[in-house]
This record gives C-alpha cells, structure tokens and sequence, in this order.
C-alpha cells in the first residue's frame, strides 16, 4: 500500500468546504450582532404590548439571538443543513473543514482538527482566566482597607458572581478543552476526535457563551454570587438573564464535548491499546466526561427553571408563589459538586502522567488509581447536600452526607499515595512539569484537610459562609486543579507548539505563584479563623491585617500568571524547537513529530505495552536535556 | 509504551455518501454514532428525571399552599402579605383547575404514532425494502411528529391556567416548553430522513441513520408519555 501522507498543505478542489470557505470567526460576530440586533428588536417590540413580560424577556430573547446567529454565522449548522436536504459533505469539505489548504487561518475557523479545537482551546482558557483573574484583583483591591470605595457594593457583588463563574468555567475546560482535545486521541492512537464536528462546536459554544456573561456586568450585574441562590436570583437585576443564557449554551458545550470524549475512548484505540494499557490521564478524563454527563444535565435544569421564574413568571423557586429556594440548592448542587470532580481529576490525572515520567518509573498503583477515579466518581453522587448543611434542609439527613462527604476523603488520598509512589526512590528528572506536580502535592494536601473539617457538621456551621471556604475552595480548585492543568501545559507544550517552553521564565513564575499563593490563601484562612464573612465589601477593622496580606498575595500571584503567560507567548514565538520526545516518555503522543502532523500518524501504531515502561533497561534520569537533533524527527510515525 | 508499525493508514479510507468522519468504515461510523446517542438520551434521562423529581417536591412541600392554590389562606405574620397571589399580584382564591388530559394524551399518541412509523420504516429498510417503500412511512411519521409539535404549542393557548398560578401551573408549562423542545429536534430529524430518504440515500441497505432516528424518537415519545401520566394523574 501507498503511505501517502495526507498533508495540510494538500490540494483540494476549488469549491471544497462549501459555504464553510466564507465563513470565519468574523462572520460569526456579525451575524451574530445582527441576530442580536433582530432579536432585540422583536422582543422589545413584543413586551410593549405585553403587560406579563418585561426587560427580562428582552435580555433572554437578545442574549439568545447572539448565540444562534454567532453559531450560524461561523459555519456550526452548515452541517446538519446539508445533512437534512440530503447533500452530505464529500471528502474534500471535510478536509477543508479539517483545515488543509488554510494555514494560520483555520485557528479563526468552524475547524474539525482536534489540535486545532485543541490549541483554540488552550487560548480561550488563558483569555478566560484572564478576565477572572483581573475580577479577582478588583475583589482584592477593594478589600484592601476595611471601607475601600473602589466599587460600590452592587458592582462588588456583580465582579463577585462574574468573577466566580468565569473561573469555573475556565477551570471545567481548562484540561478537558485544550489537552484532552489535542493529546488524548493521540495518547489513544487515532487520527482525530470521534466527532470533529461535535468537538468543534463544543469550542465555539463556549466562544459564543462568554459575550452574554460579560454584558450581564452592564446590564444590572448578577447580585447573587456565582452559584445564583433562589430566590435571591429572581429578583435580581436582567444581569442574571445573560448569566442563564451563559450556562445554558455552557452545558450544551460540555456535555458534547464529553460525549465526545468518552466515544473516542471507547471506540478509536489503536490496535493493543487495551483498557489496561491507557495512560492514566485518558482514564482521568474518560471518568470526568461521564461525571460532567450526569451533572451538565442538573445545571440547565436549574438555570433554564430559573429563567422561566423570570422570564415568564413561573414559580419553581419563589416560595410565596408555591415555589421553594431548597428545589434550587439541591438540583444546583446535584450539578455543582460532581462538577468539583470534572474540575479536579483531569488535571490530577495530568500529574499522575508527568510524575511517572520524570520519576523514570511506572505509575504506582495505576489500577489503584483508576479505581480511585470512578470510586470518586460514584461518591460525588451522594455528597451534594454537605453544601446545604447551614440552610435547614432535611437536618436529620446531615449525618449520612456528612458520612459520604468524609468518604470522599479515601480516592482523594489515594491520588495523593499514587504520586508519592510513584516519586518514591524514583530517578527523579526535576524539570519544570515537576515543579508544578510538587506544588500541586502541597496545595492538594491543605486543599483536603480542609476540606474534612468542613465535611464535619458542628465545624461547618461555623466556616460555611466564612472565609475559610473560601480559602479551601481555592487550595483545592486553584491550588489543585489550576495547577495540575500547568503542570499538563508545562509537560506537553513541546508537542503542542514544536516549541520548548522556555525553563527560566518558567521558573520564576513558578516560585512567584507558589510562594504568593500560599500568601493569598493562607491570609484567608487567617479571615476565617477570625469570623469574616465571605462576600462582603466591607468589613470591620479587626479583619484589616489579614485582608491586607490576602491582598498583597493576590496581587503576587498575579504577577507569577503574568509572567507564565508570558513565558509561553515568548517561547511559542521564539522559543527552541522542540524534539519529538524531549522528556524521553513513553505514551503515543511522544512517537510522533513535534507538533503532530495532520492525522496524527502516517503508520497506524499497535501498541504492545503499558505507557510506563520505564525502568526496562532504561536510562536513569537525562543529565541534560536532549537536542532537537538526537532525538525525535519531524517526520512523525511509529518509531 | 512499545509500538510498532502496521500498513498506510489514510490511503484506503476514502469517503462514504454519509458523509462524517471521513477516516471511517461505515460499520465504526455507526458504531459510534449508536454510542452517541445513547449517551445523550442518558443525559437526557437525567434531565428528565430532574424535572419528576422537581414536580414531586413541589407537590410534596405545596409551600404557602400554591401548589394549586386550594389550600392557600392570606397570611400576614411577618410581612407576607404576598400570600395567596400570583405572579402578578392577582388574588388567588380558588383551586387551579388541571389541564385537559385530552390533549396532553393526544400529544403523546402523535409522538408515539411518529415514532411507530419510523420504526416500521426501519423494519422494511432492513428487510431490503427500497425507498419507495420506506420514504412514505417517514413522511408519515414526521407528519405526525410535527402534529404532535404542532399541538403542543397549541396547548398553551388552551390551558385554564397561566405560567404565573402557582407551582403546579408553572411546572405543567415548563413540561410542556421541554416537549416542545425535544419533540422539535425529532422533527428537524424526521424531516431530514424523509428528504433523504425521498432522494434515495437510505437505498441498498443502509438503514442505520433511520434506526438511530427511531430510536431518539423512541426515547422522546416514551418521555412525552411518562410526563404525560404524570402530570395527569399526580396533580
């Protein structure tokens, strides 16, 4: 047989791609603002003769106008139109759709490539983070001093919400949109996604979901923090519409995106790859897919009931209507704790992967491991009330979810065991993933025992709606996730850019962000120690000192992003051309060039063992790292 | 991880007429294409069950006595002198009379009608019927999916109750905005197979997009018919 290679720069007949050639991220904004404009338009027009309907429905009807238009306009239902009038793309639109023959402008562009959604991905996350980050600095600025006027309350709480939510979101995608995109199918041995459509209409639905969140800020603000409390968040300002119309089109995104993820696991291994045989980060994310199936579900519920409360009047949460602030908790929280766990175990995962590669030794525990992660999974089922134990609801439930709460405690400490067996006399290659895999052991361990006390009935009454969640949230999330999610960026950005990311940079942002998180946190504890309730833009001067170290650490751990963020833009544009294997690692994604070509593989591989062989007649830990010219090609192909 | 190399892997996969992902055979095309739908209608499940859970808990607390209104007495302890009204202030006196279960029913028949077609289309298609055999039944079984549509819409115009009348008003709607929901995707579906089918893309055997369409109609007409039982005989 012809191996052929198929080749971005292949080429493809004049009309290929169809209505997709004309179509961009350009044509999605415009058509998105005139949906919105229209939409608008007959909204406003119909409230005025309704006497039911108010600002809410036109804020709805616009925020969605936006999101169907902006989807229409950049090529996301060409297909399924073509689909239904019978005209199936051919080849050559597929591989237009795929990117050949575009060049830098399929990154603009409706691309099926997973390592184009992938790397799209990777900077819809920075911006992301990006946005929450400066909110957070603005939350910090202002509790600087006890009585700061930096922002009035209802802009304090509208930057609270928005701060909140854009930080979830970013942290739900963070690893499952850029790494489980761009290296999970390759780590499997496929040429791409199950679906390529489908995974890039996962990105551009979350592209399309931000614009309604950050318009939400001038439109009233959302008064009711990021988890929008019934009924609080019916009366609240047409702020919270956008918000709704965010999740919604957020949860569409994700649940895609799992399904995706979970079909390409299930059913594109390349020959040999057997269950047993997948990298621990393939299972982290296959079990966070199946989690985000169960709670993405739950979320839309919540938030499209609550639409309807305000939009047409319905009575799901307003209890003077029949309605019932409980119903809302439990079914934000049957989403919102699983949604912990979707959050936390890709990048968990992540670390398990670079652990095992730079300890030059096999995964300790990987089938413990696994079982970690789906016994997490089944747990975070039946913990969701332990987020209720302070509003009254069913009390004499509060000992078994307090007992399966303090269960969760047994997979989370076998994560923390399988890594630190898995560094245990290993020939430990201290390069910059590992920095971040150390960083995320110490943050992860405060993260968790803090976590216990507040599983702890009596000790929850009195932190729950103080600092000190806030403080463990962010040691678990943040302190966790966030950084295991580096600790992936740093580990696999070689294969993603064909660039190494520069270490001194890497480096000193390292050590800012681990000495000044501590710094930021641990002044939160110190707030919760003292009483200081969560969520308030004022306090009284008692709390003053550890505010102002809180503060001082923010803005720390500012700089140290900052500084990762630049570490990475220089090294993408300038940095030194990465080998196929710099790390020397044994999964998929290191046989093939740096970055991948097209289809990833020019040879279907079989795979004949596990992804941590190391210690079978291996070196010890690299002296040095190797160069470009000794190791790897830019070939791609089995070696 | 070892690996070793097997034969050319892009050179053979050509592309098939239905369209997708052009590295399939259609025998994995399908293949996950079947896993797909099950996990939405898994998601969708939870979905549903959410909205029974939601129904019950309502009815079960019939907080301030609005679930229907019956038992609501103005109270004015501590300010809550909104009691007893509903979402726009009107007094609310009397019981909230139910919808009539004529046409809750009569929607869940269409759904089940539409969905009953599709599979006797699926039927014959594996039988080797040709398409104009089977193009008739999903024309008729998206003609009675859009009826069902159709009528589902129009139930808003003839409930005794508003959005605005309590909980058990407010949840009958938001039932009724879900199936609205659910039974448009089908319709999107069942209109494209019959086009599809009328221009003979489901000919020589290839049944499959029908079965996976039959069976999301399937789930969507057994889900209309639960809700419909419930909302029915649990007010």
């Amino acid at each position: 047989m012809s191996t052929t290679a198929l080749l971005e720069d292949t080429k493809l007949g004049p009309k290929a791609g169809g209505l997709y050639r004309h179509q961009n991220f350009l044509t999605g904004i415009l058509t998105g603002g005139v949906a919105m404009f229209l939409g608008w338009l007959v909204a406003h027009y119909t409230v005025q003769n309704n006497a039911n309907w108010g600002s809410d429905m036109v804020v709805t009807v616009t925020m969605a106008a936006w999101v169907v238009g902006f989807m229409a306009g950049i090529g996301a239902f060409n297909a399924v139109f073509r689909w239904m009038v019978g005209h199936d793309q051919d080849h050559d639109d597929e591989l237009y759709a795929a990117g050949v023959s575009q060049g830098w402008r399929r990154y603009f562009k409706f691309c099926t490539d997973h390592k184009v959604v992938g790397t799209q991905y990777l900077v819809l996350v920075m911006s992301l983070f990006a946005v929450g980050g400066t909110l957070a600095m603005i939350i910090r600025t202002q509790l600087i001093s006890p009585n700061n006027h930096l922002i009035s309350p209802q802009t304090y709480n509208a930057v609270i919400s928005i701060h909140g939510m854009i930080m979830i979101i970013a942290t739900i995608i963070m690893v499952s949109g850029p790494w489980a995109n761009f290296i999970l199918p390759i780590q499997l041995g496929a040429k791409d996604m199950a679906f390529p459509r489908l995974n890039a209409l996962s990105l551009w639905l979350v592209v399309a979901a931000v614009p309604p969140i950050l318009i939400s800020l001038f439109i009233g603000g959302v008064d009711s923090g990021w988890t929008t409390y019934a009924p609080l968040s019916v009366q609240s300002p047409p702020g919270q519409d956008a918000f709704a119309i965010t999740i919604i089109t957020f949860v569409v995104s994700v649940t895609v995106a799992g399904i995706n993820t979970i079909t390409t696991t299930m059913t594109m291994r390349a020959k040999g790859m057997t269950m047993g045989r997948l990298p621990i980060f393939v299972w982290g994310s296959l079990v966070a897919a199946g989690l985000g199936l169960y709670a993405m579900p739950a979320f839309l519920a919540a938030q499209s009931m609550l639409l309807t409360d305000r939009v047409v009047g319905t009575s799901f949460f307003a209890p003077a209507q029949g309605g019932a602030g409980w119903l809302y908790e439990n079914i934000f929280w049957i989403m919102g704790h699983p949604e912990v766990y979707v959050i936390l175990i890709p990048g968990v995962a992540a670390a398990m992967d670079v652990a095992s590669t730079f300890s030059r030794k096999p995964l300790f525990g990987y089938k413990i491991a696994v079982g970690a992660f789906f016994g997490l999974g089944a747990l975070a089922l039946m913990v969701w009330a332990h987020h209720m134990f302070t509003t009254g609801w069913a009390p004499n439930l509060a000992d078994p979810w307090m007992l399966t709460t303090e269960l969760i405690s047994i997979p989370t400490g076998v994560f923390f065991l399988v890594i630190i067996g898995t560094l245990w006399r290993g020939s430990i290659w201290t390069r910059l993933p590992m920095y971040w895999v150390y960083l995320f052991l110490w943050n992860f361990i405060i993260g968790g025992v803090t976590g216990i006390y507040l599983s702890d009935v009596p000790a929850d009454q009195y932190f729950h709606g103080n600092m000190f969640v806030t403080a463990h949230f962010h040691y678990t999330l943040l302190g966790g996730g966030m950084i295991g999610a580096t600790a992936a960026l740093c580990y696999w950005f070689p294969k993603m850019s064909g660039k190494m990311l520069n270490e001194r940079i890497g480096k000193l942002a390292f050590w800012v962000i681990a000495i000044f998180f501590q710094v930021t946190y641990f002044g939160m504890f110190w707030e919760g120690f003292q009483g200081m309730p969560r969520r308030i833009a004022a306090y009284a001067p008692y709390f003053h000192s550890a505010n102002l170290i809180a503060t001082i650490g923010a803005y720390g751990l500012f700089l140290g992003w900052v500084i990762l963020l630049y570490a990475i833009i220089h090294s993408w544009m300038n940095g030194k051309v990465a080998p196929s294997n710099p790390w020397q690692a044994k999964s998929l994604e290191w046989h093939i060039s740096s970055p991948p070509p097209l289809e990833n593989f020019l040879v279907d591989p079989i795979v004949t063992s596990d992804p941590y062989t190391f210690g079978e007649g291996e070196p010890m830990a690299p002296a040095k790292q190797p160069s470009p010219a000794t190791v790897g090609s830019t070939e791609g192909g089995a070696h | 991880m070892s690996v070793v190399d097997e034969h050319s892997s892009h050179e053979h996969h050509g592309h098939y007429a239905e369209g997708g992902n052009h590295h399939d055979t259609p025998q994995a095309k399908h293949r996950k294409e079947h896993m797909l739908l099950w996990m939405l209608i898994g998601g969708d499940m939870v979905f549903t069950a959410l909205i029974i859970f939601a129904w019950f808990y309502l009815k079960a607390l019939n907080v301030e006595g609005m679930w229907r209104g019956a038992a609501c007495k103005p109270n004015f302890n501590a300010g809550l002198n909104q009691s007893c009204t509903d979402g726009i202030g009107n007094a609310i006196n009397h019981i909230v009379p139910t919808a009539a279960p004529l046409h809750t029913f009569a929607i869940a028949i269409l759904a089940i009608v539409g969905a009953g077609f599709m599979w006797f289309a699926e039927v014959q298609a594996r039988q080797g019927a040709s398409g104009k055999a089977t193009t008739p039944l999903l024309g008729l079984g998206a003609l009675a999916i859009l009826g069902a549509l159709v009528w589902q819409i129009y139930q808003f115009q003839v409930l005794p109750f508003t959005t605005v009348q309590g909980a058990y008003a407010s949840s009958f709607e938001y039932i009724m905005g879900s199936n609205v929901g659910h039974l448009a995707l089908v319709s999107i579906v069942a209109v494209g197979l019959f086009i599809r089918g009328s221009k003979g893309l489901h000919d020589n055997g290839r049944w499959y997009q029908i079965h996976l369409s039959r069976l999301f109609a399937v789930w969507v007409a057994f889900s209309v018919t639960l809700l419909a039982f419930m909302v029915t005989f649990f007010n």
